[in-house]
């Protein structure tokens, strides 16, 4: 029977099962609940749990388990979050696989607790120095929490690199009823080609090897890599839709709501839903009619990131012709009414397309 | 179905939110139960939103609520948001003021302090309020909201307050 | 009987470290007493930033991880949560370990945890062209300090080792040099000790060298070494701060 649980409880849990051996982490409002949770839980289980001196210090903290293959994570918000990015730069230069988990909270600086959806620049664009991607999956309930965060160590070791999962306050601190799968295991440290390993013979991209010169085309035949393989998404109405809303996590919820009641208006109006986020899901959009009549990103921003990526999809998919606009509901997450006035003012011409 | 409990911090309202959505999973429903966090938690003015359904959950927080439990004065301003119908339980323990909805949603008054001194269990006035808006709403048999509390105290360390929070529970609901 | 002293398995390629610079002496040191004690082949170096990124591999012949400018002690704390099993030792110099690094360094003594942390203490920032580091002397010039260190505006040089020396858990501090033979055999017992007690499993460990910089000293290796008799060596003073196993 489903059981009812608290989103950021839910993320250590999943984590565990995935086979995470080791946390390393930093509290901070609204993830708190995270490294709390598994302080407890992870000496029951035989597992390490490391409050850190800060999150940079937790990062290079994975760093090291990651090098010898250990299953880790780390999880933050807001501030704490952006101190990581450091050590995101060498993981991706590493190829070391880690599970990030990024809870957002409103606003750059200390910002405020309230659920936002303000870093998807910083996961999906990158706050460190250098070329590198991470696979940055955003769920939009905690039973889909779950499910991401129980494939993304496959994920990160498939690549050798770094998955975020990009939840948000709500999200969080929010309980529903899931359902948690078994427990697994990683693969064995020592089988692993690639670990450090005490010997040395294993990794292939230090400095100084024979392979690090050849590093940009292996980044870049990656990249594309998981670009092929890893977009996700969810399609909702969108087979006869003249009006496509594109929106992830909370806001992909209440737009569902709000795309409900405006079919019941008769409008002809559909969702794309972005599950991940990089890769971006351009091939969502060849679902959508082709002379849809505009798009709409509906996201918790001050001024508007998931458009961009919006327009580029639209351009993609060859739908480029079709007017993009935005809703940015800043610090709080856009209510169904809200969408429906948004959408009936994109259809009557009272709002300026972004792009 | 979305009701919220709103009152100051220490009135329960997260806890009788928790328990209204053990009771809606019990029933077979998809739930949501979101509180508010942070600083609201500590600033006296707290609140839970808990939304069950047979179909799917859109947003978590507060819309368009059936039900509002205001435990206290200011928590009426969540009144303002129901539903043209709903409920409205107001704590008159605690709001001296007369609630005029105007006949647009039903106003019930409970004074849920003195039931809950009632049944000596001082401390429950928050589960006087979950007797009470079973009872207006019909949403769950009683006697399988009886059993559920039973097991969140009995879950949460507290089975031996499961009689007098079952008194309470009835005392809201046998108004 | 005599001894024949043949150069360690781990040390067998070539390095790009300045003459007279006594970060070759501590890697040779090093790598003897993981050969002596059998752990050649099962030691994971972390690598700071600075002239110890000169000795990754294959100029170390074993593991070694690159880290960030000042986190070695996390990384190396991270390696023994994955491999408690292996040997996991950071490797940094004084800006690395003291000056950025300082929080992650004080806080994996701190927390004792069972790794080995050697410190090289030149007195500068080298790999960067010799700027003032917390361990410059009063007076010292270096390119950030061209009219010698002013102590009063920038703070007496640093002694990390006596700090962590104060943490009561910790088991084993020491503070060498490479200026002579006699000191270098010192210092090879130290570094002995610091990776026997991680063998042991006696949590933390710290080894600090003062050591020469001639390069960005602009000194000659006799100058380089007249003065750190006369200066360093008296502010630093050498031998086992702390040896919690006596």
């Amino acid at each position: 029977m489903k059981e009812l649980w608290k989103g950021n409880h839910a993320i250590a849990e999943a984590a565990l099962r995935a086979g995470c051996k080791f946390y390393a982490g930093y509290p901070i409002t609204p993830q708190t609940e995270v490294g709390e949770y598994l302080s407890g839980r992870m000496p029951e289980l035989g597992r390490t749990f490391i409050q850190a001196e800060n999150e940079m210090s937790a990062c290079y903290m994975l760093q090291g388990a990651s090098s010898t293959g250990m299953r880790c994570m780390t999880s933050s918000s807001g501030p704490g979050f952006a101190l990581k990015q450091e050590a995101i730069g060498y993981l991706c230069s590493n190829w070391l696989p880690a599970l990030f988990v990024n809870v957002i909270r409103w606003g750059p600086g200390l910002g405020s607790l309230d659920s936002a959806q303000s870093d998807y620049f910083q996961a999906t664009r990158g706050g460190s120095n250098g070329d590198y991607r991470l696979v940055v999956l955003a769920p939009a309930s905690i039973q889909e929490t779950i499910d991401l965060i129980y494939e993304s160590y496959e994920i990160a070791e498939k690549y050798r690199n770094p998955v975020e999962i990009l939840s948000e306050a709500a999200l969080g601190q929010m309980m529903e009823a899931v359902e948690f799968p078994e427990f697994k295991e990683g693969p064995k440290q020592e089988e692993l080609d690639w670990v450090w390993n005490g010997v040395g013979d294993r990794h292939k991209f230090n400095h100084g090897t024979p392979l690090y010169a050849d590093k940009p085309r292996r980044v870049r035949e990656k990249i594309a890599l998981m670009e092929a393989n890893e977009q996700r998404w969810e399609n909702y109405l969108v087979e006869d839709a003249d009006y496509v809303i594109v929106a992830y996590g909370i806001p992909s919820r209440t737009s569902r709501e709000a795309i409900d009641k405006l079919r019941a208006k008769g409008v002809k109006i559909g969702m794309v839903r972005p599950i991940s986020l990089w890769p971006f899901p351009w091939k969502a959009f060849d679902e959508v009619k082709s002379d849809v009549k505009a798009f709409m990103s509906v996201e918790t921003t001050d001024a508007g990131q998931l458009v961009e990526d919006v327009a580029l999809a639209a351009k993609k998919s060859g739908r480029g012709a079709a007017p993009v606009y935005g809703l940015f509901t800043g610090q709080n997450f856009a209510r169904p009414s809200e969408i429906v006035e948004f959408v009936e003012r994109v259809m009557n011409g009272e709002e300026k397309e972004v792009f | 179905m979305e009701i919220v409990f709103a009152g100051f911090g220490g009135q329960g309202v997260l806890t009788s939110g928790l328990i209204v959505a053990e009771m809606a999973i019990h029933a077979g429903k998809n739930v949501t139960w979101m509180p508010a966090y942070g600083p609201s938690m500590r600033g006296g003015k707290a609140y839970s939103v808990v939304k069950f359904t047979d179909g799917v959950i859109g947003g978590p927080d507060c819309d368009e609520p059936d039900v509002v439990v205001a435990m206290n004065g200011p928590s009426l301003e969540f009144a303002q948001k129901l539903k043209d119908g709903g409920l409205l339980i107001v704590n008159t323990d605690a709001v001296d003021e007369k609630v005029d909805m105007g006949g647009r949603v039903k106003v019930v008054e409970v004074p849920c302090t003195t039931l809950a001194q009632g049944v000596n269990n001082i401390k429950a006035a928050n589960i006087v309020t979950i007797g009470t808006v079973i009872k207006e709403t019909g949403m769950f048999d009683i006697e399988d909201a009886k059993t559920v509390l039973k097991e969140y105290f009995e879950s949460h360390g507290k089975g031996k307050f499961a009689a007098a929070n079952e008194a309470a529970l009835m005392a809201g609901y046998d108004l | 009987m005599a001894v024949t002293k043949s150069v360690p398995k781990l040390l067998q390629n070539p390095h790009s470290l300045c003459p007279g610079c006594g970060h070759g002496i501590v890697f040779r040191l090093l790598a003897e007493v993981l050969e002596e004690e059998g752990y050649d082949q099962k030691t994971i170096l972390t690598l700071g930033v600075g002239c110890c990124c000169n000795m990754n591999p294959p100029a170390w012949g074993g593991d070694a991880i690159q880290t960030a400018h000042g986190r070695a002690g996390a990384t190396a704390t991270g390696v023994k949560v994955g491999r408690p099993d292996l040997l996991s030792i950071s490797y940094q110099g004084d800006g690395d370990a003291y000056v950025i690094g300082l929080a992650e360094t004080l806080n994996a003594a701190y927390r004792n945890e069972p790794i080995t942390a050697i410190t090289i203490l030149n007195n500068n920032f080298a790999m960067t062209g010799g700027q003032m580091s917390w361990t410059t002397m009063p007076g010292q010039v270096t390119v950030t300090s061209p009219n010698g260190r002013d102590c009063d505006v920038t703070g007496l040089p640093i002694k990390v080792p006596e700090i962590v020396a104060s943490f009561e858990n910790v088991n084993y501090v020491a503070r060498g040099t490479t200026i002579n033979a006699q000191e270098i055999n010192k210092l090879k017992k130290y570094i002995q000790t610091a990776v026997r007690n991680q063998i042991e499993g006696k949590g933390y460990s710290l080894v600090e060298v003062v050591s020469p910089c001639p390069t960005n000293w602009r000194k000659g290796v006799k100058d380089s070494t007249d003065w750190m008799k006369e200066e360093v060596i008296p502010y630093y003073p050498l031998g086992e701060l702390k040896n919690n196993n006596k």
